[in-house]
């Protein structure tokens, strides 16, 4: 059976003014298997965020190709969106709209089923625990009900493959913790789920297997325990410095 | 396209524009309340005034040793005609002082009066008063409204005494007869009322809509992308599988809906208040527009409407935040409202070159409606410009969001790093605007350029010439293929000696075929031909100044530094059109930037088909020393007969299919960046 995620040999460059041009991913490659949760450990401005972006077909690789299901992310990028959930901590929702509304529009846009809008609408507010505030415009939410609609709008058009971009960033431990049970949760309904962070303890828990990226390259991908193996190292923190430290 | 995609786009848009507080302000209430309160305000303004000056008693003295004499006759003038003296109430308040009474305003005015001599002794004296003629002067202060009035009345009623007066004094010495028996002035003004009050709708009607619908549309399209990258929501929406065509032409549509919605309050507000004058109108206001033209009308702000909101769409696509967008916002405006005000160049109709004026088009068709002079073909013509310049526009904005520089702010834009050939690119047109203002600030101010040898010198070797090569320097660019020095064929300068003495002629004949379906004015088509050749200058000099050096620093500049800059960004036809207009925005006469910019579209199709500017160079010196020739010999180009002129074209025509034919294909051209 083909990955459902299949990156080869993909390159971002662009230019700064400050630093020149920058390689911010350079010849990556990966493949994601069926109902994983894989994950992409980096630090800041490791190349993690871009990598994701072009997978969710916001911006166009230098070089190199990737799909999704099958779909190119270059030639044809609608139907990698139409199966794909993107989550990041820059993407916002609509403070105009209410939980039900956002949920509602991010499942029509995405073309879930016409018929079946409402009933999946009415499931994701009730598995996410909204139903309090599902009526309420999102501008007048705390920041945690915002995540959680924020995850329900993600994966309401039931994609088969879910992208979360760093999506702990600025949260506090319990709602870090409510995001992370919502990934196990994705996992358990079979979703491929590709999650970045540069949280050791994160990658830890969630991923089955982990990229170890920097510089715009993958170092070490693999499974927990076998890059424990290959490393000599238990803790990932360690694991992740001993592929960086080499590759300096 | 998806247009159930769409649908639910723009439903959504519209859904979050309804919700928004400022939205529905600027869009609906402010445009839905301007008019009435505008009438009201007349209306009360109006009343007030009339109220005001039935009410007011000016208080006024009299100084001098005439005012005896004044005041008799103010008396009798007043007597003469009763009506004036019940709307004028006026009363004269004796003072030591009346300078100070009029400051502190216990006057409104006073009358000063001198005899003969004294008036002669002025130094400030009137220089239509003959020597020895006593003076009347009325002091009052124009900053006061009620002075002010006082002082128009008060001179009406000294004239109609002067008057009465000098019929009496020439009874006296014996002449009987009454000036007012020669002959009668009157008018006769064969304009209905109703087209007289189109002619003052139509002047500003345009403007007054562009005006609402940029305001209430900029709120819509301000927030739509600016403020939705700046929120962050932009990149979850191209997450979705929404095609960036379908969530492009959903905002359009989005910002033009609130384009016409204001355009339909207005057209209510007029039913409402102009034809059903819910409100008192001022004496004499009566527009009498037909349904269909009012329909006609309505139906030619739709356009406008599209190309407003297509334009703020680009704008707010354009900018990376929300602040940024405000900042482009106020040019934007000011420009489009000068376009609206077409409709006030006097003697311009819409059969003129500015039919191909977007917005400016609408603004003269409006008030050739509203006059009741509708020209259809012509505004079939506006509507189909129109509809195009929305789609262009519309076009552009969609481009912009698939840039990912633009969507997504942390990347920078490429050319600024790189510098050298990528960053002339962008900056080639910012370069051209500087010089062009420098020229048209350098004309208008320093008339020691005005001779043509100065000029010359100045626009042409220190203005172009000297930024052409602080531009090659700056942005180290390599000599040879910026300005595309390279050798031709032997055909090719065969070509170019055949098209020389047709190339002006051309021209001419172009404008003369174009005059059938768009009349140009005749100053026009005169200065297509004429020359600005000083006399007496020898014809070395004549030779040098008006055909070398333009030909060799206008084509360096524009075919080689402007091409060259412009050529990785547009396809060439735009490129040839682009080019050329710029060309003949630098010929600052108006008159000559149409001829001048059709020559310079030429140049530029020339240099693009050879890969050189010496075609173009050699065409443009011998069409200038061609053009000194003609004058010199009173070779009159328009005055050619239509079989003349074909011919002319006909030998033009082919020498351009023979550099065509000859033409270098762009992937033979050997460059070296």
């Amino acid at each position: 059976m083909p990955a459902p995620i299949s990156v080869r040999e993909i390159s971002k460059s662009f230019f700064d003014e400050g630093r020149g041009e920058i390689h911010a991913v350079n010849a990556v490659s990966f493949e994601c298997r069926e109902g994983e949760v894989f994950g992409l450990l980096g630090a800041n401005g490791a190349g993690k965020t871009t990598t994701l972006r072009m997978l969710s077909t916001i911006i166009a690789p230098s070089s190199g190709s990737a799909s999704i299901l099958g779909h190119d992310v270059v030639t044809d990028a609608e139907n990698v969106r139409k199966n794909l959930g993107f989550y990041s901590a820059s993407t916002a929702l609509y403070p105009r709209l209410t939980a039900r509304e956002t949920i509602k529009f991010f499942a029509q846009i995405n073309q879930y089923p016409p018929g079946r809008v409402t009933e999946r609408v009415n499931y994701l507010i009730e598995r996410f625990g909204i139903t309090k505030y599902a009526d309420s415009r999102v501008d007048r939410l705390s920041s945690g009900m915002k995540q959680k609609v924020s995850i329900a709008r993600t994966v309401a058009h039931d994609p088969r493959i879910v992208i979360f971009d760093e999506p702990t960033v600025g949260l506090d431990v319990l709602n870090a913790l409510e995001v992370q049970d919502s990934i196990r949760q994705l996992r358990s309904e079979g979703k491929t789920i590709i999650f970045s962070t540069h949280i050791m303890s994160e990658a830890e828990k969630l991923c089955d297997r982990i990229a170890i990226i920097h510089g715009g390259r993958i170092l070490a991908c693999d499974t927990l325990a076998n890059l424990r193996d290959s490393s000599g190292q238990h803790y990932l923190e360690d694991i992740f410095i001993h592929h960086v430290r080499d590759r300096a | 396209m998806n247009w159930g995609v769409f649908r639910l786009l723009y439903v959504h848009e519209m859904k979050l524009l309804a919700r928004a507080r400022r939205t529905i302000v600027l869009s609906v209430l402010l445009p839905a309340l301007i008019m009435p309160i505008m009438l009201l305000a007349s209306k009360y303004s109006n009343d007030q005034r009339r109220q005001t000056l039935a009410d007011t008693n000016y208080k006024f003295t009299i100084t001098g040793p005439l005012a005896e004499r004044i005041r008799n006759l103010i008396e009798k003038a007043r007597t003469l005609d009763s009506k004036a003296a019940q709307r004028f109430k006026f009363t004269e308040v004796p003072t030591d002082d009346p300078a100070k009474a009029l400051e502190a305003n216990e006057i409104q005015f006073y009358i000063r009066t001198l005899t003969g001599a004294e008036a002669d002794a002025l130094s400030d004296s009137p220089k239509a008063r003959l020597k020895g003629v006593p003076m009347v002067t009325v002091v009052f202060r124009g900053n006061q409204d009620v002075s002010n009035n006082g002082q128009g009345r008060i001179v009406e009623l000294l004239e109609r005494a002067r008057r009465a007066d000098s019929e009496l004094s020439l009874a006296q010495h014996g002449f009987t007869g009454d000036p007012r028996q020669l002959f009668a002035i009157d008018t006769a003004n064969l304009a209905t009322g109703d087209q007289v009050t189109g002619l003052t709708v139509g002047r500003f009607i345009t403007a007054i809509l562009v005006m609402l619908m940029l305001t209430g549309g900029s709120v819509a399209a301000l927030d739509i992308i600016a403020g939705e990258k700046e929120r962050g929501t932009l990149e979850t929406l191209l997450t979705t599988a929404a095609g960036r065509t379908e969530i492009v032409m959903a905002k359009q549509f989005a910002i033009s809906s609130v384009a016409l919605a204001v355009t339909l309050i207005q057209a209510l507000n007029f039913f409402v208040y102009i034809k059903l004058k819910v409100i008192a109108l001022p004496p004499g206001f009566n527009l009498g527009l037909s349904s269909g033209m009012a329909l006609t009308l309505l139906m030619l702000f739709v356009p406008l409407a599209l190309t407003l909101g297509s334009i703020l769409l680009m704008l707010s696509a354009y900018a990376k935040s929300y602040k940024e967008a405000n900042l482009y916002f106020f040019p934007v405006y000011l420009l489009g409202l000068l376009m609206s005000l077409a409709s006030l160049l006097p003697g311009v109709p819409l059969r003129s070159a500015i039919v191909i004026v977007p917005i400016a088009n609408v603004s003269v068709a409006a008030r050739e409606i509203l006059v009741g002079r509708p020209d259809f073909p012509m505004i079939i013509l506006t509507f189909g410009i129109m509809l195009c310049a929305a789609a262009w526009l519309l076009r552009s904005a969609a481009r912009m969001l698939s840039r990912e520089d633009i969507v997504l702010p942390a990347h920078a834009e490429p050319a600024e790093f790189i510098g050298g050939k990528a960053l002339f690119g962008k900056r080639v047109l910012r370069w051209f605007a500087l010089m062009w203002a420098i020229e048209f600030a350098a004309a208008a101010n320093v008339p020691q350029l005005a001779t043509l040898r100065r000029q010359i010198v100045f626009n042409e070797i220190v203005l172009m010439l000297g930024a052409s090569m602080l531009m090659i320097r700056l942005y180290k660019l390599n000599l040879r293929d910026t300005l595309s020095l390279r050798s031709v064929k032997p055909v090719v300068w065969l070509a170019i000696l055949c098209a020389i003495p047709t190339a002006n002629s051309a021209a001419v004949a172009v404008f003369r075929l174009a005059n059938i379906f768009i009349p140009v004015s005749e100053e026009l088509m005169r200065s297509a031909s004429e020359g600005l050749i000083p006399a007496g200058m020898p014809q070395w000099q004549l030779f040098i100044f008006v055909a070398v050096l333009p030909a060799v620093c206008e084509e360096i500049t524009f075919r080689g530094i402007l091409l060259s800059g412009l050529r990785r960004r547009f396809h060439s036809v735009t490129l040839v059109i682009a080019v050329g207009l710029i060309f003949g925005m630098f010929h600052m006469t108006l008159f000559r930037i149409a001829p001048t910019a059709v020559l310079g579209m030429v140049l530029t199709g020339i240099a693009l088909m050879t890969g050189s500017i010496f075609p173009g160079m050699l065409l443009h010196m011998g069409n200038n020393a061609w053009g000194v020739w003609t004058e010199q010999h009173g070779f009159d180009l328009g005055a050619l007969g239509p079989w003349q002129s074909a011919a002319l074209l006909a030998i033009f025509a082919l020498s351009m299919w023979i550099i065509f034919r000859n033409r270098v294909r762009p992937g033979r051209i050997h460059t070296r960046s």
